[in-house]
């Protein structure tokens, strides 16, 4: 049953979720994971030989600098919410799409509500755990909301100056 | 003795809980509760009743001049409105629960008020 | 002034929309208090003690006649009668429904106007020298920069849920106006050794519980440098800011706990690891927002106006002029001062009548610009010293005239626990008894500049700490206390008040208000002002005056 929500760019879908959370503790079980930071640094390798998807969780007050050398191998990033106040990963994952240049999965969980929906895909995040029962049509309906942005993010998107630069152009100004 | 309020959703006026179970805007009409047990489960009721009320919470209450009033200056100033603008507030209803609230003497903050703010 | 294009009316439709479906969600129980509060803040929409209030922007302080009678249209439609004018030059309505929040804020997008991010740990109105336009000394105009940042900041995805609510202001004038050391951001446009338009950038200062001046973080930024820089800043603050505790959580602490230089260099990093040029403001779009504030045409007019002059033979209108009329970079024209403090009144508060006064006076004698200053008064920017007796007698009939800018009447209040739920103690009834003790005019005049400054709780909203006389109202078991200070100030040379000695009753403030300034004329030597003889005397002589009951 897929509880994922994907953004693909023009909508919300639902995808299943391969991946298993590992706690700290726990044994880590067969297929794809994702651990924390400090699991990853000790046991990744291991992991990542084994054949697996890894990703790697990261709460608000790590760095995401510190999984810089490791982005080629890693499948996810997961970036935590713990109360949707804590907005530490939005900065986290603009670095990983503006600054790195990641292009694998960098997912939102925690207290992660469909209100946030526009913030975090502009920011690069592109796929949800909700923690509000929302469906990927509100999704949708959140992230299409406004015709236009006033900065540029990790989404792309032209920003309203390009757009009047154009517009200019266009008109032959 | 204690009393139950808020704040009603739509428009944001103080409000009481009345012992009809309505919620009104004149404090006199206030249900007034003797017993811990009775105020904490209005108080737990009215934590469910979204669409009505704001964020309910306890009020101590005082007699004063043969009615009572909010312990608290600021309770008081919520069920009386703004002192620099009575024609605002509710002071101009005048009558005996206006000269309770406006001859009461308040001593520290309303114990739900503090709760309120600890859980936020 | 700018004007919104099609694009800027478009997201303001789009976010009415928006906040119309929370809104509905919301008093149909599909959201909780909890998920809709942060919604409703970042829309500038407070719960307070009796109503809603729901407080508008007003960028950099700027508003054209169509906008102010559009408030005035809302205050008497939505309101009652009035609205509230701040230390943030934003506008007040106390007593709003959440059920017509849509609404109004569908009126205010039709005169390009909104209530976006006035609240929330969010990127907040920029404020901004409030004689921007007029002042003789200005590098450049200030307000180009204020909405430059503006438009970056407005729904900024990476910076809409901040360790704590963010403010920045600019100035560009040697006198500080915009109070640059007190805040979270103060930007002071200058120009550099080699002629270069920059910015000295400080970071870290701001009131409250824990008060800061802000230290300068980099001497020189090139001004077209601008938005990368502050990514940088508010990128750093929003990973490494305190979010254990809400009195710990503005930027001043993590600056003040890292160092300026160790901040600093923090930011350094981070803004050199950015692609600066995604992020700054290409040229054109530079020159098109210049554009909306380029100078006035203001008519060729001798520097002296006889009717002016002639005017000043009545001597309530001579006393108007000596302080409520400032000079104007163009000659022949001049700055007003419109006073929203008339002794016994609530200080800030302007009536729908009032607004709607302003608004005419705006429209024909001021090339239909009005301005809020920090002070909670109004402004008329552009008017010609010819017009200055039609407009004075224009407010004083609608009581906007008390001669009273910067002096001992002159309060900033904020509105304390009368409205706010966050207060302690009243702010309003003690500005209105201090001020009932000074109405005589002369009296004022004699004591010169005094700004006093109140605040209900260490919010500091009333800017307290930056008081020649600062009065911070406390809860002492549940009465009402007011702590005083001394010596503050907001300009180039800030200071933060001294506390004069225990909380005094509510009933004690003006009284004592009044024994310092009798110890200040007492006291006074050659011309100076309070605070200079504060300065020079210290505490002391106040302190016994105040407290010689004690004995």
């Amino acid at each position: 049953m897929p509880t994922l929500i994907r953004w693909t760019g023009q909508r919300a879908e639902l995808v299943e979720d391969p991946f298993t959370s590992v706690g700290d503790e726990d044994s880590v079980p067969r297929g794809d994971v994702i651990v924390s930071l400090q699991r990853f640094q000790t046991e990744g390798q291991r992991l990542l030989a084994e054949g697996r998807k890894v990703g790697v969780r990261i709460e608000p007050n790590e760095d995401v600098e510190e999984l810089e050398k490791d982005l080629p191998s890693l499948a996810v990033v997961a970036l935590a919410f713990p109360k949707f106040l804590h907005g530490q990963n939005y900065s986290s994952a603009r670095i990983l799409r503006e600054r790195y240049g990641f292009e694998g999965e960098i997912r939102a969980v925690g207290d992660v509500l469909r209100e946030q929906a526009r913030f975090m895909v502009r920011c690069g995040v592109d796929t949800f755990e909700p923690a509000d029962g929302s469906t990927p049509d509100e999704w949708t309906h959140v992230v299409t909301r406004f015709r236009h942005v006033y900065q540029r993010a990790a989404d792309g998107l032209a920003p309203a100056f390009a757009e009047r630069a154009d517009e200019g152009a266009r008109n032959g100004v | 003795m204690k009393a139950l309020t808020g704040n009603r959703l739509d428009d944001g006026e103080a409000i009481f809980l009345a012992h009809s179970g309505e919620w009104v805007s004149r404090f006199a009409d206030a249900e007034l509760f003797e017993s811990d047990d009775a105020a904490l489960a209005a108080e737990a009721h009215a934590k469910t009743q979204i669409t009505l009320v704001v964020d309910p919470y306890l009020i101590d209450v005082i007699p004063s001049e043969g009615a009572w009033a909010p312990l608290s200056f600021r309770e008081r100033v919520r069920a009386l409105g703004p002192t620099n603008k009575p024609e605002h507030g509710k002071k101009t209803e005048g009558g005996e629960a206006i000269e309770a609230l406006l001859h009461a003497h308040g001593a520290a903050r309303s114990k739900g008020r503090i709760e309120l703010i600890r859980r936020k | 002034m700018y004007r919104y294009d099609t694009i800027d009316r478009e997201m303001l439709a789009d976010r009415v929309a928006e906040f119309r479906e929370q809104c509905q969600r919301r008093l149909a129980g599909e959201l909780t208090e909890d998920q809709f509060k942060r919604i409703r803040l970042m829309n500038g929409l407070y719960l307070q003690l009796h109503a809603y209030m729901l407080r508008i922007s007003i960028p950099y302080g700027a508003l054209t006649s169509r906008q102010l009678r559009k408030l005035a249209f809302i205050a008497g439609t939505y309101d009652k009668g009035y609205g509230h004018f701040t230390t943030r030059t934003n506008l007040q309505l106390h007593w709003i429904k959440l059920k017509d929040a849509p609404d109004i804020l569908e009126h205010l997008a039709e005169v390009g106007m909104h209530a976006i991010q006035t609240s929330g740990n969010d990127i907040r109105n920029i404020t901004a020298d409030p004689h921007a336009g007029a002042n003789a000394d200005e590098v450049d105009d200030p307000r180009v920069w204020a909405e430059v940042i503006r438009q970056w900041a407005t729904f900024h995805p990476e910076f809409s849920f901040l360790p704590r609510k963010f403010k920045i202001a600019v100035t560009a004038s040697a006198q500080d106006r915009a109070a640059t050391k007190v805040y979270d951001i103060g930007l002071r446009l200058h120009r550099n050794d080699d002629g270069e338009l920059g910015f000295e950038v400080l970071v870290g200062g701001g009131l409250g519980r824990t008060p800061y001046l802000g230290p300068t973080i980099r001497k020189h930024l090139p001004a077209k440098s601008l938005l990368s820089y502050l990514q940088a800043i508010l990128r750093v603050y929003n990973r490494y800011g305190r979010r254990d505790n809400i009195w710990k959580a503005r930027i001043k602490v993590l600056v003040a706990g890292l160092g300026a230089e160790g901040f600093a260099s923090e930011v350094e990093t981070e803004w050199s690891k950015t692609d600066q040029a995604k992020i700054d403001l290409p040229d054109t779009e530079l020159a098109r927002i210049r554009s909306a504030f380029a100078p006035r045409d203001f008519e060729s007019l001798p520097a002296t106006s006889q009717a002016f002059e002639a005017a000043k033979k009545d001597p309530a209108f001579a006393r108007f002029a000596r302080h409520n009329v400032k000079p104007h970079k163009v000659p022949g024209y001049a700055i007003i001062d419109v006073s929203l403090k008339k002794p016994g009144e609530t200080p800030g508060d302007c009536s729908v009548h009032q607004m709607e006064v302003v608004a005419d006076l705006a429209e024909r004698y001021s090339m239909d610009e009005a301005r809020v200053s920090y002070e909670q008064n109004l402004i008329l920017p552009h008017v010609k010293l010819d017009d200055v007796p039609a407009i004075w007698k224009a407010l004083d009939a609608a009581e906007l005239a008390t001669p009273n800018r910067g002096l001992v009447t002159d309060i900033i209040a904020c509105p304390g626990l009368d409205y706010c739920a966050l207060a302690n103690a009243r702010a309003i009834p003690i500005a209105q008894k201090i001020a009932m003790k000074f109405t005589d005019p002369a009296l004022a005049e004699r004591i010169g500049e005094l700004p006093i400054r109140i605040s209900g709780c260490i919010n500091a909203c009333g800017h307290h700490h930056v008081g020649a006389i600062g009065i911070l109202g406390v809860d002492k078991k549940g009465e009402e206390f007011y702590q005083v200070t001394l010596g503050g100030s907001p300009e180039a040379d800030a200071t933060l008040g001294q506390v004069l000695g225990p909380a005094l009753p509510a009933d004690k403030v003006a009284d004592a208000v009044d024994q310092m300034v009798e110890v200040y004329l007492r006291e006074r030597k050659d011309g100076e002002r309070f605070l200079d003889t504060f300065r020079r005397t210290g505490l002391q002589p106040f302190k016994e005056a105040v407290y010689a009951d004690a004995h």
